[in-house]
């Protein structure tokens, strides 16, 4: 934290550390540049976020739909980690700053507009190719930090995710829906 | 892990590194060029209420890491992380409070060289 009327980005873990992906979902070695280029260019601060997944299933976890990871003792978890998260954001928006969240598209746990989802996906870890898991909706996670936040009567940040685990990935699309929640450059 | 780009290299690293005030070393920004991954602590300025149970999300998924062979360093200081890490069980890493650009780069240049791990 720097002063007041700062403009601070809490984003997903994996944004800043790939190696928390699940094995083949790792797009760079480790910070994921579009997303910070984009948040340094306009004067944003970076809060990185727990993993939900990574200290859950651990790093030999399987690609999972929000079925496989929907338990009661995940939910708990989540809401464990939702709960620090939240009071961070707290102390943000109680200081009036500008708060947003980005989270990661088509995550059964960080996803923000498109999760994942498959009723049918468990036992043996095969399903036929080009299944389509991907649905509207939020994760798990983002779910959780929705509710801790409305208990605390902190209202829910503007949010978007980032979309490079998406099939249909447009890194121009990705880097204008993340311009367009951060509201351009201080100042502009 | 085919078409996976991970680098088993991950900084903990302090957030006035990754929030540099004027004139401050922008620590993200060299992990960024050098390939490592970042896992920030918590802010100095959050209360002990805010900054523990976060401080504690650092340590747990240090652990994961570690007990996989990644490479995990310190850059910067923050309080409560020796504690935290011996919480679950990791003892001192490599470390270095980066009076520059250049010593950061140099530190992770060497510290980085360390065995890589396989199908971590």
């Amino acid at each position: 934290m720097q002063s007041a009327t700062n403009r601070v980005a809490f984003v997903a873990h994996c944004l800043l550390n790939q190696n928390s992906k699940v094995r083949g979902g790792a797009r760079c070695p480790g910070v994921y540049s579009p997303l910070v280029e984009v948040l340094r260019e306009q004067g944003w601060q970076i809060q990185q976020m727990p993993c939900p997944e990574l200290a859950f299933t651990g790093l030999h976890r399987f690609w999972a739909v929000r079925e496989q990871l929907e338990t009661t003792a995940y939910r708990q978890h989540c809401r464990r980690l939702a709960g620090a998260v939240a009071g961070a954001i707290e102390v943000h928006v109680r200081a009036g700053d500008d708060v947003v969240l980005v989270g990661l598209e088509g995550s059964p746990s960080m996803g923000v507009h498109v999760t994942s989802s498959d009723p049918g996906r468990g036992g043996r870890p095969e399903w036929p190719e080009g299944a389509d898991e991907l649905s509207p909706g939020s994760g798990i996670f983002i779910e959780e930090l929705a509710a801790e936040l409305a208990g605390r009567g902190v209202p829910m940040p503007r949010a978007t995710g980032i979309t490079h685990q998406l099939p249909d990935h447009d890194p121009a699309a990705e880097r204008g829906a993340i311009v367009e929640l951060t509201g351009g450059p201080r100042g502009g | 892990m085919e078409d996976d780009e991970r680098g088993f290299r991950i900084a903990l690293i302090a957030d006035e590194l990754v929030n540099p005030r004027d004139g401050g070393v922008d620590g993200l920004a060299v992990l960024e060029r050098a390939g490592w991954g970042a896992v920030q602590l918590p802010s100095a300025d959050y209360p002990d209420a805010v900054a523990g149970p976060l401080m504690e999300q650092v340590a747990e998924q240090a652990e994961e890491f570690a007990r996989h062979g990644y490479v995990l360093v310190i850059v910067g200081r923050r309080d409560g992380l020796a504690e935290a890490l011996a919480g679950y069980g990791i003892a001192a890493l490599p470390a270095v409070e980066p009076e520059s650009a250049e010593q950061l780069e140099r530190f992770l240049a060497t510290a980085g060289t360390a065995a890589h791990p396989s199908q971590a």
